[in-house]
């Protein structure tokens, strides 16, 4: 069934395309899956009706901006847009050239938090449904009731993005997201907790399974370098071998890399098909990007990128 | 034909693991795979559907040292590791990883034979696993096989509820199970009752596609970039579908040294990663839609063509694991009929 905001997408998806005010559009249509999104990236106006919005949309679309030419109009959450406004300070991105199609969103709803509830892979469930703030599990006509921030993304669960500010097209009001910044950052917690030798136990953990797929930074939209550094031969950073020391220096490098244009949107957590918990990372750095700097990335479009901009007082210690 | 009951599944395991490695489906690190079995209990089988990471990694691992080098006067003084011996069992893998090991197998033993690789798998013995509940990405059927397939395996078991159908495939499976205690002859009923489940497996896994037709289709779309550009368009080239495809098999080399003492490592590579392909000249595939033609291509037209089988099984991984879902079987199903299409220069 269509909902009302995916007919008001459709309408104005397909009449920029027919007034040529875009040339293409991004945004998401059903995926081959069971309560999955695929990315539809198309220039048909006729292609706009299968245009979908739900609590599914995982990806963060903005990833696909730069290397689309001519006007783009892409549909984008809040915290896609604060992705966009990254790219747009980075100079990355004009302005002009993207016609931000806004969706509020109430959160997306986490699978693999809904299987471990479960017990049950996704294709096995009938649906799954969002009712303000409660997810309804329906599995062989027995249903299933869960508070949504149980089975909300941890990222949306940090969200304080549900009023969206840039925007050429707003679909619907401001949506009700429910946060709670201590179930976010649970792992954070607890990992800060840890003496270091303990902390550094776990990382290494978690990325001796890494596989080097390069899907987190792959997603990612501040990770734009044309030649990433692990890519490098003369001198070689890192090694190319997926050592668990080379793979944590990758990610280490990565995320500092991005501070200051990480939103941690969670595409990268979500990306990866080992289940490192990238998202501890991305949020424990955007809350140190903020304390340091009292700064937040993607929020301003006209303000100096972090890393671009000094001021005298700038906390000198953050080296440390 | 014999059959074991699920309780004592650990005890099989135990009287295995004197004589070998034994590896089961385990979450233990954070991500399915095959790992070592801790020596406890069968728990996996409660939700054993298929690992992430597939058992090729059991036999080309995504790391590997292939010998050490140390620096000594002018030259070089090479260490070859000694051939690997020790013996690993893979409990429960499925039908299509072990047709897919069956499939990886030519290429590690044609002109150039891999001691690396065949002396894991001579050394090895596959235990497969029937599968009761295929996902909605698998598509082996279409493959020539099916999720009850055991023509690749040792031995194969085949769940019929509270209990595993044993069926000996080869020799040494034979050999196996004759030194093992604790499996009690099958009837005739339990017989009956696999065939069943094996039907209805097999009529569970409804992704299809047709490779006749992809057979005709593939090679005359080649050069049609229009279309290898829009469905590659949603890729993000990252290394998930080809890392996790239980018959991709490229792999890189890599040395390693410090003061004097490396190694040299093969570890996986994708044709995914632009880099690839890079040369000091030029890049080949510098472009996505020409990288997601090879890797679509490798499977269903080159490999073919060299060993006269598709290099996929049909496992369904590159859909269930991909970021943005894209899916190989939209892609083969959407080729274009007609004549073929040339280059324009």
């Amino acid at each position: 069934m269509t909902s009302k905001i995916e007919q008001k997408l459709r309408s104005v998806a397909r009449e920029l395309l027919e007034q040529g005010k875009v040339g293409t559009i991004v945004g998401y249509e059903a995926g081959s899956l069971k309560f999955t999104n695929t990315p539809l990236i198309t220039k048909d106006k006729e292609a706009a009706d299968r245009l979908v919005i739900n609590p599914f949309i995982i990806n963060n679309l903005s990833v696909f901006l730069k290397d689309i030419g001519g006007k783009v109009g892409v549909v984008a959450k809040g915290c896609d847009i604060r992705s966009i406004v990254s790219l747009i300070q980075d100079k990355q991105l004009a302005r002009e050239n993207v016609v931000i199609i806004g969706v509020p969103c109430a959160g997306i709803i986490d699978l693999d938090k809904i299987e471990k509830l479960m017990g049950k892979d996704r294709d096995e469930l009938d649906d799954i449904v969002r009712e303000n703030d409660k997810v309804i599990v329906t599995v062989q006509r027995s249903k299933k009731e869960y508070p949504a921030k149980d089975v909300l993304i941890d990222s949306c669960l940090a969200c304080d993005q549900p009023k969206i500010k840039e925007y050429d097209i707003l679909l619907d009001e401001e949506a009700t997201v429910v946060c709670d910044d201590e179930a976010s950052r649970s792992l954070i917690k607890k990992l800060e907790a840890m003496p270091p030798a303990q902390r550094w136990e776990f990382w290494k953990s978690q990325f001796e399974r890494c596989i080097r797929c390069y899907a987190c930074r792959q997603v990612c939209p501040a990770c734009y370098c044309k030649r990433c550094f692990v890519e490098e031969t003369e001198p070689a950073w890192i090694s190319p071998l997926p050592k668990w020391q080379d793979n944590l220096i990758f990610q280490v490098t990565r995320m500092m890399h991005v501070a200051g244009r990480c939103t941690d949107c969670g595409a990268c957590e979500r990306a990866c098909p080992v289940g490192i918990p990238l998202h501890s990372l991305s949020k424990k750095m955007a809350e140190i990007v903020q304390e340091l700097f009292e700064y937040q990335a993607g929020t301003d479009k006209d303000a100096l990128p972090l890393m671009a901009a000094y001021e005298s007082k700038e906390a000198e210690d953050l080296i440390r | 034909m014999k059959k074991i009951k699920k309780q004592d599944i650990a005890k099989l395991l135990s009287q295995w693991q004197k004589d070998f490695t034994v590896f089961v489906p385990s979450k233990e690190s954070g991500t399915a795979e095959m790992a070592v079995w801790d020596g406890k209990d069968a728990g996996f089988l409660d939700w054993y559907r298929n690992t992430v990471v597939p058992p090729k990694a059991n036999f080309l691992q995504n790391m590997e040292k292939l010998f050490g080098f140390r620096k000594e006067g002018g030259s070089f003084k090479l260490e070859t590791p000694p051939p690997e011996t020790r013996k690993q069992l893979i409990f429960g893998i499925r039908p299509c990883d072990a047709r897919a090991i069956a499939i990886i197998d030519m290429v590690f033993k044609d002109a150039y034979e891999d001691k690396y690789y065949l002396s894991r798998r001579q050394n090895s013995l596959l235990i497969g696993m029937g599968c009761v509940k295929p996902y909605d990405s698998c598509f082996c059927t279409s493959l020539g096989l099916g999720p009850a397939e055991a023509a690749d395996v040792d031995i194969m078991l085949t769940d019929t509820g509270d209990e595993y159908l044993i069926e000996e495939i080869t020799a040494k499976g034979k050999e196996l199970l004759a030194k093992t205690s604790g499996a009690e002859t099958a009837s005739q009923t339990d017989e009956n009752k696999a065939v069943a489940v094996k039907q209805a497996a097999y009529n569970k896994v409804t992704r299809k596609i047709d490779t006749k037709q992809i057979k005709q289709r593939l090679p005359d779309a080649f050069e049609n970039k229009e279309f290898w550009e829009g469905v590659s368009a949603k890729c993000v080239s990252c290394g998930i579908c080809t890392f996790l495809c239980p018959t991709c098999y490229c792999f890189d080399i890599n040395d390693e040294m410090l003061k004097g003492d490396g190694a040299r490592y093969r570890n996986w590579d994708s044709c995914s990663f632009p880099v690839y392909t890079k040369m000091p000249a030029e890049n080949p595939r510098e472009e996505k839609w020409k990288r997601v033609r090879q890797k679509v291509n490798h499977k269903y037209d080159f490999y073919p063509r060299l060993f006269n089988v598709i290099a996929c099984t049909g496992c369904g991984r590159c859909i269930r694991q991909c970021p943005v879902n894209w899916d190989i079987t939209q892609t083969l199903s959407g080729l274009p009929a007609g004549a073929p299409v040339t280059e324009k220069k």
